[in-house]
């Protein structure tokens, strides 16, 4: 007991000795560890995704792969027959439910607000384990007027929780119905696939129950049962024969009415285990699935993370060897004075096990601290309570154990083991080459100089994204989305919010959403992008005219046989003189339409994506679902009320909602952001940890050879003689360091850039500033320790010798 | 007789050549007796104090402590005999310096597993003796050379050791200091103490009763 007070004092004086040493050693290993723990949160949360249902194991969704021109296409969809039809035709499969998201029009004190809302089969709650507050989960679908809502769904509409028996007004066509809510259900688990605030029973009918056509719509999730005992293999040989014996009638239909060429196949059907769904990137999370997680997040920040802490734990065990070389001196005097080694290893490996339990404590801290801004990086909403698992508190342990062993192994075990003579006549030397270490410092530095490089990248990406010149004016611009707004009903809302003499000009549109084909005069086809608006689409966005003439009122041709076309448009159909030139829609019975004019490419889409060949028509039999208002500049609030008191007069039952083009615009590039900040801490922690280590290693390294700079000196060395002398092996390292990370870097950076049709040179500049900021960092680094070296007294070093 | 060693040799290796730090040296240690060890740097007098001291090994010959024979015997009965009977004083003191005066006086009583009452006793005892109960507290940086030495000495003599070995324990002491740590040996030898130093200087030499010379690691002269 003594004893250890002993140790402890000692460990303790040592601490507050050597305060910069340890807070940088403990704060390395604290930032590494917290690091481990965010993964862990992380994977864990991705591992369990879904896991909570109980019957999990037997759920699977019906998915289904086609080759068309040689390529596979996968599909997570289905239909209304996919669930009923293989239920009751295939043995093994025990209850199916249908899953279809949407929104519907809900009542509120007579406020109408627009809510999303999932459409499922009355077997839900059998299928998947939501537990509900009140409620049966057997009938609460049954009745087709009945509405399951959430915790937070019943405290946003009714204030309370206890509504079970209330009713909810929801649009019907036309008319408010009032639905029953026959059950509360907790809010969906954050790890859930499928999250809902409202369920909806799921309508079918007769006639869509029994058209063999509805095979080929796709727009809705099915999932099975599966009984445990059959084979999944057996079960879709059994779906595909059912299917391909079901389906034979509506498939030559639909290849009679749509053609498909000869290579056209029925596609196979096939079960993709629930569980898989949350990090399947082949088929999205679409219609009423939500949450799809994308393995690549969890890849880079794992990878980082770890890196992290590997380096961190190995700077802990060189800074602690580092220091144990001090306490050399106190190790022999213990061995002197009676210590036996068994001693002497428990002292250093407690000392050892008290460092790194300080770092560990001090990380939770951190973990907490950290937890809101990692959430938001990775898009999770991770509670430290998640943590407290039997599994993870045991790998915690290990870890904790690894470190505490590994950094306490060296002064324990090997320093021990010398004789106190040779320790305390000075005659014993540490270490080699410490080529482990000088390798460790290329790596670490070789990441930070990567890490550095890739965030430059997609620095200058992201703002290149968001500054880019898109073609068309997006300012002061404000859309207003709404779903089948007919001409009629768009002229008389464009007419209305004129009125206003801050609204500059309205252009109703529904302009990047529809793609369909049509044939040209040599019979070619091409694909397009196929655009409703009228005429003051262009002038409104500034979008040049490059050939011919806009569309106007005053030609009745405009609105029924002419069209315009983009310049990518003229490229891809390889005109000379687009003007005139005609395009046949053929499957509309055969419709030609005449182009009377072509526009300057802007990009209608993302940059992420290159300029496609567009089509604009002023045709009145399709709908138009968007109106791009331009306002005067700074007249924001006054036009926003005129054009809320306009949408409510025209169209009364709909939800309102706006947003401005321009910020529209900028969250495209939501995932370069997020990647942006991922770099960035990355590349923040990597470089910090690395300076650790590299100052850890100076300090070993100015502390062997305290004697060889003490005889320089004497022998007339100046202080910036032993600085180089110091700071240029690091710096050899740091160099090898970045011949290493820049091809790589520039390499990586490249394959990444290739993703965008529109992107930035990545140039020479980057790489030049990366490798000065690196070495000055590492210089400042090492400095710190070489001057304080270079100043000490020589005459200090070379007594006691 | 408190120890004995017959012909002892202890060499290193070099390049195909062997050099004897130790030749064939012969020593009878009386219990009581005060020797110094002397003779020119390189001689071998280290390297022979800490042989006696066993912290040192030795490549041929037999080494009796107390009859026990050392040559004989494992590592773990070694440092047993050790720590029971030897205490050591050095040159450059070599105190530990993140441990108090009282700390370090303190410390081989903890690897001996004394308890805490004894401890206690026994570290006040040797305060008082050496004169340092003020200095008690304070740590090694803050003492003089001959403060940081005499606690060197009460260190070593806390265990209630039958050899004392003394490794030029005046060596970075002024005349004064110097003095005061050789009265105190000489004291402690009237008082039972066995005493084995190493010195360059005569004059230490001769608070001791008997004096070997070690040239080349050899014994050439006794008085």
């Amino acid at each position: 007991m003594a004893m250890i007070r002993n140790y402890l004092k000692i460990a303790w004086r040592n601490l507050r000795r050597n305060k910069v040493y340890s807070l940088i050693n403990i704060l390395g290993l604290s930032l590494g560890l917290s690091c481990a723990m965010l993964i862990l949160l992380y994977v864990k949360d991705e591992v369990s995704f879904d896991m909570f249902h109980e019957n999990v194991n037997n759920i699977y969704r019906v998915t289904q792969e086609k080759t068309i021109n040689g390529k596979l296409h996968k599909n997570g969809n289905s239909g209304y027959l996919q669930g009923p039809r293989f239920k009751q035709n295939v043995a093994g499969i025990e209850s199916f439910v249908r899953i279809q998201g949407g929104a519907e029009d809900i009542k509120k004190d007579g406020a109408i607000y627009s809510q999303k809302v999932l459409r499922v089969d009355s077997t839900f709650f059998s299928i998947f384990s939501f537990p509900l507050l009140e409620g049966n989960p057997k009938t609460c679908l049954k009745n087709p007027n009945s509405i399951i809502v959430s915790e937070d769904f019943a405290e946003k509409q009714f204030g309370r929780l206890n509504v079970y028996g209330e009713t909810v007004m929801i649009r019907q066509d036309s008319i408010f119905t009032p639905f029953k809510v026959t059950a509360i259900a907790k809010n969906s688990p954050q790890n859930s696939s499928i999250q809902f605030d409202v369920l909806l029973p799921f309508k079918v009918s007769v006639e869509d129950a029994n058209n063999d056509l509805n095979w080929y719509s796709y727009f809705l999730n099915t999932f099975v049962v599966l009984n445990p005992y059959s084979d999944k293999t057996d079960i879709e040989e059994q779906m595909q024969a059912f299917y391909e014996k079901d389906a034979s009638g509506a498939f030559k239909s639909m290849i009679e009415r749509y053609g498909g060429g000869q290579d056209a196949t029925m596609g196979s059907y096939l079960l993709q285990p629930y569980s898989t769904l949350h990090l399947d990137t082949e088929r999205p999370a679409q219609n009423g699935l939500s949450n799809a997680g994308n393995p690549m997040y969890s890849y880079i920040l794992s990878g980082i993370a770890l890196f992290v802490l590997i380096i961190a734990c190995i700077n802990f065990i060189n800074l602690t060897i580092a220091r144990s070389i001090k306490r050399a001196k106190e190790i022999g005097i213990r061995k002197v004075v009676g210590g036996d080694r068994k001693q002497l290893i428990i002292q250093f490996l407690g000392e050892s096990f008290l460092l790194c339990f300080m770092a560990f404590a001090m990380a939770i801290i951190v973990v907490l601290l950290v937890l809101p801004v990692f959430n938001e990086l990775s898009n999770k909403a991770l509670s430290f309570s998640y943590l407290l698992d039997f599994r993870l508190i045991l790998a915690y342990l290990g870890l904790f154990l690894f470190t505490a062993l590994s950094a306490g192994f060296y002064p324990a075990l090997v320093l021990s083991k010398y004789n106190p003579v040779e320790i305390l006549y000075s005659r014993f030397n540490i270490g080699g080459k410490n080529y482990l270490q000088r390798f460790l410092v290329v790596l670490q530095f070789s990441l930070a100089s990567f890490l550095i490089i890739a965030t430059f990248t997609i620095y200058r990406q992201f703002n290149y994204l968001t500054n880019a010149d898109l073609g068309y004016d997006d300012s002061n611009i404000i859309s207003i989305s709404k779903g089948y707004i007919s001409k009629d009903k768009a002229k008389l809302f464009k007419n209305e919010l004129l009125t206003d003499v801050n609204i500059v000009s309205v252009a109703p549109n529904n302009v990047g959403h529809l793609w369909t084909m049509a044939k040209l005069a040599n019979e070619e086809e091409i694909n397009f992008s196929y655009a409703v608006i009228d005429e003051s689409y262009f002038p409104e966005l500034k979008i040049p005219i490059v050939k011919g003439r806009n569309f106007s009122p005053d030609h009745p041709m405009d609105a029924s046989k002419n069209i315009m076309v983009n310049q990518a448009f003229v490229e891809k159909a390889n005109w000379e003189n687009p003007i005139g030139q005609t395009v046949n829609f053929f499957y509309n019975q055969n419709e030609i339409y005449q182009v009377i004019g072509v526009i300057k490419d802007y990009h209608f889409l993302s940059l992420n994506q290159k300029i496609e060949p567009q089509l604009f028509t002023m045709i009145s039999n399709i709908s138009f679902d968007n109106f791009d208002i331009k306002i005067k500049p700074n007249s924001a609030t006054q036009s926003l009320k005129h054009i809320e008191e306009s949408f409510k007069k025209i169209f009364p039952l709909s939800p309102y909602s706006y947003v401005f083009k321009d910020d529209v615009n900028k969250e495209a590039y939501q995932a370069e952001a997020k990647w942006r900040k991922i770099l960035l801490f990355g590349a923040l922690l990597t470089i910090f940890i690395s300076c650790i280590g590299l100052f850890g290693l100076t300090v070993l390294s100015s502390e062997k050879r305290t004697k060889e700079i003490g005889i320089r000196k004497v022998l007339g060395a100046s202080v910036s003689d032993v600085m180089n002398i110091l700071s240029l092996d690091f710096l050899k390292l740091v160099a090898i360091a970045l011949a290493i990370a820049i091809p790589i870097a520039w390499m990586a950076s490249n394959t990444w850039l290739e993703n965008y049709p529109y992107r930035i040179d990545i140039g020479w500049k980057m790489f030049v500033i990366t490798a000065t900021l690196v070495v000055i960092i590492a210089l400042i680094t090492v400095a710190f320790q070489a001057i304080k070296t270079a100043l000490a007294n020589p005459i200090n070093s070379l007594r006691n010798e | 007789m408190l120890l004995e060693l017959k012909n002892i040799f202890k060499w290193v290796n070099s390049g195909g050549n062997r050099f004897y730090m130790l030749k064939d040296v012969n020593l009878k240690v009386e219990k009581g007796a005060f020797i110094s060890v002397m003779g020119p740097s390189g001689s071998g007098k280290s390297t022979l104090l800490n042989v006696l001291g066993m912290i040192d090994t030795f490549d041929e010959g037999e080494y009796y402590f107390n009859g026990e024979p050392i040559h004989q015997l494992k590592g773990k009965m070694r440092s047993h005999l050790f720590k029971e009977n030897i205490g050591f004083v050095f040159q450059a003191y070599h105190l530990i310096d993140e441990l108090t005066v009282y700390e370090n006086i303190e410390t081989p009583l903890l690897y001996k597993k004394f308890k805490s009452s004894e401890r206690k006793a026994l570290v006040s005892d040797m305060l008082d003796r050496f004169n340092i109960v003020g200095k008690k507290d304070l740590f090694p940086a803050q003492l003089s050379g001959g403060q940081q030495q005499l606690v060197g000495v009460a260190r070593a003599l806390i265990g209630n050791p039958k050899l004392l070995l003394a490794d030029e324990p005046t060596g970075n002491l002024n005349s004064k200091q110097g003095e005061e740590i050789m009265e105190i040996f000489k004291q402690l030898n009237q008082e039972g103490v066995t005493i084995v130093q190493v010195t360059h200087s005569e004059k230490n030499a001769d608070y001791g009763t008997q004096i070997i010379e070690l040239l080349d690691g050899r014994i050439i002269n006794r008085k």
